[in-house]
């Protein structure tokens, strides 16, 4: 019963959201307010419903209910309770279901937020919003349907994929969904000021938190996929550029180069145009991300049904969602053009031209890499993938262009910038990475990318820490306070990019994390019998015994390790080969041990039956929880951008400059002096 | 001015023209099977190369086996697949190694040096092996994976591509079908 009441909400909602479509334009149209309440009321069912569709869904999970299909198919009794409620998006219908129920309650959210203050924009917004929700719902309902119940039902469901019955992976698709979703915010925003015409600065402004709030989940949900992949497929590594690794790592790319471009336009009015079109980018990825990896078009590691209605479904969808924005754009953009040229080429306007441009560089580099397979197939050419090496190749340099940026692009004055003043703010740094680097060398790191990426790290740290200092101190002097609570002003008095230094500061420890982890890491195979070792690095691992484990779902044959390091015994270590009786796949669990911030990674994928030996594979990963270290300092300098206090002062970039560090507020009689100068 | 505006719209058609290339791509890539993956290369001229040899270091190219029939093995010492077939490749090597017309070569794929030998000395080598220092060799010929080997004929065209361990029936079509009539100069059924 309470299937059917949340299937008949999930249809309701979908009747809602045309009528959501078709009332704000109406209203729009007749210049009649009570339409566009329709709408709003309208979308704000649309989120009760949804959630009403979710909880049967979940409701059907916690009773077992198999004679519900899909929960069939994605559970088990044995299985906790915590991966029962995750098993809903463990499937193809599930994670639309969550997809349509997320995007509900972004829309509803930003309708209550922005409902008094943005007036012309709403009913836009609730258009669009309705619109994309309507794609997605049909596709449920006819041809994905969650709902769907079993003529008979069957004793027991079909179990969740072992795989996914990991706790990163319970959070990893709903922080990844609300990534995509959430640039949809901005995206209707952007499309609200083509239609209106009204294209100032303000969507922007407006739209920021909800971009970088998009721009934090993504990164969340990529660093958990990452750290699922690194425990739970037990290869080692973190990231392979698989397809659908790309699909949520392209909107990413082009979500970061947003959130840099728009400054330009905040503060110089240029980029209009381009920003547009970079969030209109953003989002289409997210849809096209989402085809890729419904549609089945590409083969990858997250195996899901294919099924060309599906993907003839969404791929339609996509085409009159990329064909309505990208159309709009170039019919309405005309009207724009930003009035004022680039003073110089050596200047923060043009740094952020570059950040863009590598960033979008980047973003094809990794599209043309994905959709390769495609390519060649429909060119008739023979067909031939790009594995990790052409990636490495390509993207490698630029990425290291980009860490270069970082260090140079907020500390670069606006318009046009002096020689005088490069070379007080540059000098320092650039000996800085140049002593780093002869460092570097001497201590024996001679790989090509290591030691150029060590030494741009250490670029972008002095310059980092040269600019932080240069305006605590001035604070401290101007306010006769120490320099720490000069620091602290200066957060106070610009924390928007405080905040965004932060997540530089999280940028380059995973760099770090990165080039350790994989240059050197370390790694042996080996087949042991009990009482035999292997040695890795200055570790002994002794392989005690093996045996036979049981768990509430699986069956496993556990190995019981002891490391040494010299005579001293460190730690003890229990992989497992798991065999997780319902689905009959295996997997493989990691055993792993900290090692100051590397690990001491070991699995056992392959145990002779009557556990005489087994395959072990044991490998070293120097400073890998740096990766998700420096990951969580981006997602906290993000929150921190999000929760800012307001700005105290209201500082144009115009009418202060270089002679100034940035954060500090414009003083009348400095910059009056600087005028009479010019 | 004019200029300009016949710029902008270079822009748009230029990218009204990306959106349909790409969803007429993915209407195609619907019907295609994704894990089918056709010969790749097959009757093309191989792709030439320069890479040290895993022991000397000394460089070694394509070119310099002009004329003999090389066998080009793809494999790492942490595949797998590619321990099941070693046995096979050391018995081809000692098969056709007498025959001059005749070269194996091994291209080590993504791994380390260490590693690589390591994993020679413990299952046995006869052969040469190259290291594809940064994948260059394996972006041109298209690897997918480890294992996979070409063959590749006396005037450098690629004639066969196997992927997956050579083991078993695929050894004795291997030797039989392809790399025997090779040798003889005849034509090849795969």
């Amino acid at each position: 019963m309470i299937i059917e009441l949340g299937h008949l909400a999930v249809i309701t909602a979908l009747v809602l959201a045309m009528i959501g479509i078709v009332v704000p334009v109406i209203g729009i149209k007749k210049q009649k307010a009570v339409w566009i309440e329709i709408g709003r009321q309208a979308v704000t069912l649309n989120f009760f419903l949804l959630t009403l569709g979710m909880a049967a869904m979940i409701y059907a999970y916690v009773t077992q209910d198999y004679s519900v299909k899909y929960v069939a198919a994605t559970s088990n009794s044995k299985l906790p309770i915590f991966y029962k409620i995750a098993g809903l998006w463990g499937g193809h219908e599930g994670s639309l279901l969550l997809w349509a129920w997320i995007l509900s309650a972004y829309c509803a959210l930003a309708v209550w937020i922005h409902w008094k203050t943005q007036p012309v924009v709403i009913p836009y917004l609730i258009a669009m919003e309705s619109l994309i929700l309507s794609g997605f719902l049909l596709l449920i309902l006819f041809l994905s349907n969650p709902f769907e119940r079993l003529l008979s039902a069957p004793p027991d469901g079909r179990d969740l994929n072992p795989l996914l019955q990991d706790p990163a992976m319970v959070g990893h698709p709903p922080m990844l969904y609300m990534g995509y979703v959430g640039l949809s915010i901005p995206f209707c925003f952007a499309m609200a000021a083509l239609f209106s015409g009204r294209l100032g600065e303000e969507w922007i402004k407006v739209t920021q938190r909800w971009t970088l709030l998009a721009w934090i989940s993504l990164t969340t949900g990529i660093l958990m996929g990452g750290y699922w992949a690194y425990y739970e497929l037990g290869w080692g590594g973190y990231w392979g550029w698989d397809p659908v690794e790309n699909a949520a790592f392209m909107p990413w790319l082009v979500a970061t180069a947003f959130l840099h471009s728009v400054m330009v336009q905040e503060t110089r009015k240029m980029f209009k145009v381009w920003n547009l079109f970079l969030i209109i980018l953003a989002f289409s990825l997210s849809l096209i991300g989402t085809f890729l990896v419904r549609s089945g078009v590409l083969s990858s590691v997250h195996s899901f049904a294919t099924d060309p209605g599906r993907g003839l479904f969404i791929l339609s969808f996509l085409a009159f969602m990329l064909i309505l924005s990208f159309g709009t754009l170039i019919f309405r953009s005309n009207k724009l053009k930003s009035n004022i040229e680039m003073d110089s080429m050596v200047s923060r306007e043009s740094v952020f031209l570059f950040n863009n441009l590598f960033f979008l560089v980047a973003m094809i580099t990794v599209f043309i890499g994905t959709l390769y397979p495609l390519l060649t197939e429909a060119l008739k050419f023979k067909k031939v993938s790009v594995g990790p090496p052409y990636y490495n190749a390509v993207f490698m340099p630029i990425a290291l262009g980009l860490i270069f940026l970082m260090g140079v692009g907020p500390y670069i004055p606006w318009r046009k910038a002096s020689f005088e003043s490069l070379k007080k703010q540059f000098l320092f740094p650039l000996i800085f990475a140049g002593a780093g680097m002869i460092l570097f060398a001497i201590v024996g790191i001679r790989d090509l990318y290591a030691l150029s990426g060590l030494t741009v790290v250490s670029f972008v740290l002095a310059s980092i820490v040269l600019d932080f200092k240069r305006i605590s101190s001035f604070l401290a002097k101007q306010r006769k306070i120490t320099a720490l609570q000069g620091f602290y002003t200066s957060f106070r008095q610009n924390p928007r990019r405080v905040a965004g230094i932060i997540t530089h500061i999280g940028v380059l420890i995973m760099v770090v994390g990165i080039i350790f982890s994989t240059i050197y890491q370390t790694e042996k195979v080996v087949i042991l019998k009990p009482g035999e070792e292997v040695v890795l690095k200055s570790y002994r691992i002794k392989l005690i015994r093996l045996y036979e484990v049981e768990g509430p779902n699986w069956q496993a044959q556990e190995g019981s390790f002891q490391v040494y390091q010299g005579d001293a015994l460190i730690t003890r270590l229990y992989p497992q080969k798991r065999l997780y009786p319902v689905s009959q796949t295996p997997t493989t669990e990691t055993a792993l041990h900290q090692i100051y911030m590397g690990h001491l990674f070991l699995t056992i994928p392959e145990v002779a039956p009557d556990g005489s030996w087994a395959r072990v594979r044991a490998l070293f990963n120097p400073l890998i929880l740096w990766v998700w270290y420096g990951g969580g300092v981006m997602v906290f300098g993000g929150l921190l951008n999000i929760f800012r206090p307001k700005r105290k002062e209201v500082y144009a970039a115009h009418s202060t400059e270089a002679s100034l560090p940035e954060g500090v507020p414009g003083i009348p009689q400095l910059s009056s002096k600087r005028m009479t100068q010019e | 001015m004019k200029n300009e505006k016949g710029m902008v719209r270079g822009w748009h058609i230029l990218l009204l023209a990306g959106i349909s290339g790409l969803l007429f791509l993915f209407y195609q890539g619907l019907w295609g099977n994704p894990s089918y993956i056709p010969p790749v290369l097959v009757g093309t001229p191989a792709p030439r190369f320069e890479a040290p040899d895993l022991y000397k270091g000394v460089p070694v190219t394509l070119d310099q086996f002009k004329g003999k029939v090389v066998v080009l093995n793809f494999w790492a010492s942490w595949c797998q697949e590619c321990k099941l077939e070693h046995e096979s490749l050391l018995a081809l090597n000692r098969q056709y190694g007498q025959n001059p017309g005749f070269v194996m070569l091994g291209v080590n794929y993504q791994d380390k040096e260490s590693l690589a030998k390591e994993y020679l000395n413990t299952f046995g080598n006869n052969f040469q092996h190259i290291i594809d220092l940064n994948g260059r060799i394996s972006i041109d010929y298209g690897v997918y994976g480890v294992p996979e080997t070409f063959v590749i004929d006396q005037s450098g065209v690629i004639r066969h591509k196997e992927i997956g361990p050579i083991i078993g029936e695929t050894y004795d079509r291997f030797t039989h079908r392809i790399l025997e009539p090779l040798l003889i100069n005849q034509p090849v059924s795969p």
